[in-house]
């Protein structure tokens, strides 16, 4: 296609002035991008911001040693210089026999995969349809103040499309393009003890059709900033986690972190040797799909040119498989998988969060997180939350200032179930779900 | 503060007439006849204040994995981008491309923020100088790969040595050279050199069935001559190795509110996040932050004084200029437990009609400036970290930390533990490990009871992010008691 032949024709150049100047091997990539963001506030556009960028990146080897390479300065005269450079400094470094590129017949797209991830109304777009847009969503929040004591609130729209080709001297090529829409808002209120709560909603997507519209969005950030009114801890002790669907994602970082293949060389993965067995309750299940058409993580090659393919993380409990690029793999002497998730898929139970909550006497559901980390290495968590505690799926309480705390595998071990409610935007495609006595800290 | 940037001669001889040069912007054309047409451009809508800001960056890491120095990697950002300002309405554009066709067309883009008034001509731009708080007396662009790789050796092969529990170790020297220049319609002219230096080392232990990693980094505005004497080195290999071993014995701490002891140093992280951000005045401006009506009041007690300063030598958060083209100051935020001032970019210094306190900063050309920290930290108190101590019957003492996070409205925020000891009967009594700790802002700075006489500046590499641009910035803190926070623990 059109938008891809320049950039073809630089990184082909790429590959080629790195070869020249001595490398065996090198993979060349060149993106470029435009994207447009506005914020609106008090009936009037705060800040409007356009950017237009491009970028050549290259992976070398030279006599077996291996480094990489970034610039923005893309006159021809300084890539070459640059690149040339990047040569010469690499063979200074040792060798690392570990680092190839894969033989040419693994690389390769994947095949009678659809993405659709752009969108030819991005590049239709003007100036005034956009602020349009981001009033009427202004409007839409402000439109509600009746809901609860506004303190202010700003509106954002953005949307972008960025295009890449990727050249390997193994003779594969890739290219990749898409286009996003996006839109939110902030809301804070206030709060009778002088706290200000804020909260927000926001979502974009590959096609403009698909996202859930401005009134949703006013309506979401208006809900979840009237849910922190009144926030606070509740007694310490083990509850029931609700995990809202938009927060799983940093509890699947936990599991995720220590499958990839850096961890596990490098001796910081609790997982190391768990391949097979069991490391969380028999009912869960964790996919990886890059193909959902549309899906913020979707791809048809990943980093070492290797076709993507669905893959099977967690079933029945047991860890099926780790995340392995090409390197980590020669390393540990296995097979390499893919070096990262795409999107991530669990799959839904038969009923909502709603009447899960209901059979709890007693549940903290987490709708966000507030600071905290992981240990790859042992697997310990500990999180700053902010949520609500149910009682028969009743809002009790707003929760904040609370930590949960825990062990990996003591965390999975206690799923219980997935609701039904996927999202649908993000690279975590999953429902709420539930795992059971989480330890809590808070009064 | 003896040396000044001088990089930027006062005139230039363009055959026709003299002018002020453009320092070192000068190899990609840059002149200030092309500045001139282009705030002109800025201005061309009826922009009230205009900036362009030029950046080109090069950067290197080197890093030593499995034994050898096998991995590198080099990156160059070179552009400019253009804001056109009205009132509090700001328009951005930036290019790579530093043709003036590329750079005019920024220019009007930003110009769209205003809505058609009278252009206005920038006045001629004359070079400003401010102290250089970073002399760097080995740039990073002359120094080589294998003086970096051999640095990185050493660290790797002491690290091994001092305990045959190390069984993994990692190395790294990150390093950068950032030049910018920043012009103004008021005539200022300003450029600055940024050298920033980080070495890294991780370890991972073992011991019987356990096993454990951790690491640490230190970093400056320095260049090559930050590892001369093996100083730094010798830091680098000794905590990485020792912070790794003490977790090995460590546990994790009880769950629920309890008084937090915070070590001097790396703990100023509890003032950049329940104190520092929500000071930040664009958030103050816009009212949604816990601290915008409380200047003048009492936040905290006698002992409290707490300062942000660009103005530290050598120091990673310091800045010779900031992203605006004004010098930066020490801004106290904090003064025996009033609030005095807040950290302020130009826009939100007009909007409260103060000065500015030199803290306009961007990650890059890529985005406009906003009102950041610099290095925040506590002065001195009465006691001493003995009797601080002491005085706790049960509770925690945090050493060291890895991130944190605010909520700037609500004013909840978080910090996590890396390392710590369980208080009992005003004795260190056991070890601890990796805890998120929580409090709310206002209450937290409170409930400071008692400060210590021990202040210590941290020489970690912390970077701040705030909508999504990353700044580096640096904290400090004496030892300090917080009554009550909440602690994350399992145990």
């Amino acid at each position: 296609m059109m938008r891809h032949d320049d950039l073809r024709d630089i990184a082909r150049l790429a590959v080629a002035q790195a070869k020249a100047a001595g490398a065996q091997e090198a993979v060349a990539s060149a993106s470029r991008g435009v994207s447009v963001e506005l914020s609106q506030r008090e009936g009037q556009l705060e800040q409007a911001t356009e950017s237009r960028s491009s970028s050549v990146g290259i992976r070398l080897l030279v006599d077996e040693r291996y480094s990489s390479h970034g610039t923005s300065d893309l006159r021809p005269q300084a890539v070459e210089v640059f690149i040339q450079r990047a040569v010469a400094a690499t063979r200074l470094l040792e060798p690392d026999p570990h680092r190839a590129l894969p033989d040419a017949d693994r690389c390769g797209l994947a095949e009678g995969v659809e993405l659709d991830a752009y969108s030819e109304a991005q590049e239709q777009l003007e100036s005034a349809q956009r602020r349009v847009e981001v009033a009427q969503l202004e409007e839409a929040l402000v439109a509600r103040k009746d809901r609860g004591p506004l303190r202010s609130t700003t509106a954002y729209t953005g949307d972008s499309r960025s295009v890449a080709v990727v050249v390997f001297s193994n003779g594969f090529e890739g290219q990749s393009e898409s286009t996003s829409f996006g839109y939110g808002a902030t809301l804070t209120l206030e709060d009778v003890d002088g706290k200000l709560p804020e909260a927000s909603s926001g979502y974009s997507t590959n096609h403009a059709e698909d996202l859930p519209g401005l009134a949703f969005v006013a309506d979401e950030a208006w809900e979840r900033a009237l849910r922190r009114m009144g926030a606070g801890p509740v007694p310490s002790g083990r509850y029931p986690m609700l995990l809202e669907n938009r927060a799983v994602g940093k509890i699947l970082g936990v599991l995720l972190a220590p499958m990839s293949g850096a961890a596990l060389h490098y001796g910081r993965s609790c997982l190391d040797g768990k391949l097979g067995q069991k490391v969380a309750a028999s009912n869960f299940e964790l996919l990886d799909d890059p193909h959902i058409p549309r899906g913020a993580g979707s791809r048809r090659f990943d980093a070492d040119g290797f076709p993507s393919r669905k893959r099977v993380l967690v079933q029945g409990g047991e860890l099926r498989c780790f995340l392995l690029n090409q390197y980590y793999a020669r390393k540990l002497d296995v097979e390499p998988t893919t070096g990262g998730t795409s999107n991530l898929i669990i799959p839904p139970g038969p009923r909502g969060p709603e009447a899960i909550a209901a059979d709890l006497p007693k549940a903290i559901r987490v709708e966000s997180f507030l600071g905290g980390n992981a240990n790859s290495t042992t697997g310990d968590f500990s999180f700053g939350i902010r949520g609500t505690l149910l009682e028969h799926g009743a809002p009790a309480r707003s929760v904040s200032e609370m930590n949960i705390a825990g062990n990996l595998f003591e965390l999975y071990e206690r799923y219980l179930e997935a609701g039904n409610d996927v999202r649908r935007y993000g690279t975590s495609r999953v429902p709420s779900v539930l795992f059971d006595d989480i330890q809590f800290s808070g009064m | 503060m003896q040396s000044i940037i001088t990089d930027i001669p006062l005139l230039v001889d363009r055959g026709s007439a003299l002018e002020p040069g453009c320092g070192y912007f000068e190899r990609f054309d840059i002149h200030a006849g092309v500045l001139r047409q282009v705030l002109a451009a800025a201005l061309s809508r009826g922009g009230q204040d205009a900036d362009l800001f030029f950046e080109h960056a090069t950067s290197t890491m080197v890093a030593l994995t499995d034994g050898a120095v096998n991995r590198a990697s080099t990156g160059v950002e070179l552009g400019m981008g253009v804001r056109v300002v009205v009132g509090d309405q700001v328009g951005y554009a930036y290019t790579e491309e530093l043709t003036l066709e590329a750079m005019l067309s920024a220019a009007r883009t930003a110009a769209e923020i205003a809505s058609g008034g009278q252009p206005r001509q920038p006045v001629a731009l004359t070079p400003r100088r401010y102290a250089d708080l970073y002399p760097s007396q080995r740039r990073w662009d002359a120094v080589g790969v294998q003086e970096r790789a051999a640095l990185v050796r050493i660290w790797e092969s002491e690290a091994f040595a001092r305990d045959a529990r190390i069984k993994k170790v990692q190395a790294y020297l990150m390093d950068s050279e950032r030049v910018i220049l920043v012009a103004r319609p008021d005539g200022r002219l300003v450029q600055d050199h940024l050298p920033m230096t980080m070495g890294f080392v991780s370890c991972t232990a073992e011991q019987g069935d356990r096993k454990e990693s951790a690491g640490y980094n230190v970093a400056a505005r320095r260049g090559m001559e930050q590892y001369d004497d093996g100083d730094v080195g010798g830091r680098l290999v000794d905590q990485a190795v020792e912070r790794t071993l003490f977790l090995l014995d460590a546990g994790s701490p009880p769950a629920g509110e309890m008084p937090v002891v915070l070590a001097p140093g790396a703990s100023g992280i509890l003032l950049h996040e329940a104190v520092g951000h929500g000071l930040e005045a664009d958030f103050c401006r816009k009212g949604v932050s816990i601290y915008g009506g409380k200047l003048g009041q009492r936040v905290a007690n006698e002992q409290v004084t707490i300062v942000d300063d660009g103005t530290m030598p050598g120091a990673r958060g310091s800045i010779n200029t900031d992203d605006e083209g004004n010098a930066p100051k020490r801004t106290v935020l904090v003064e025996k437990g009033i609030l005095q001032g807040f950290i302020h970019d130009e826009i939100s210094a007009r909007h409260f009609g103060v000065e500015p306190t030199g803290s306009g900063r961007r990650e890059s050309f890529r985005q406009p400036p906003m009102p950041r920290m610099r290095v925040t930290y506590m002065e001195n108190g009465p006691y001493s970290p003995e009797e601080i101590i002491a005085s706790v019957d049960r509770g925690i003492y945090c050493e060291t930390f890895a991130n944190g996070q605010v909520q700037i409205g609500a004013g909840d925020f978080a910090f996590y533990m890396r390392h710590g000891w369980l208080i009992e009967g005003g004795k260190l009594t056991r070890p601890l490990k990796d805890a998120n700790i929580i409090g709310n802002g206002p209450q937290a700075l409170e409930r400071v009871t008692m400060v210590g006489n021990d202040l210590k500046l941290d020489e970690g590499g912390w970077t701040c992010g705030k909508e999504g641009q990353g700044v580096p910035v640096g904290q400090g803190l004496p030892t300090a008691l917080v009554s009550s926070l909440v602690v994350g623990g399992a145990g």
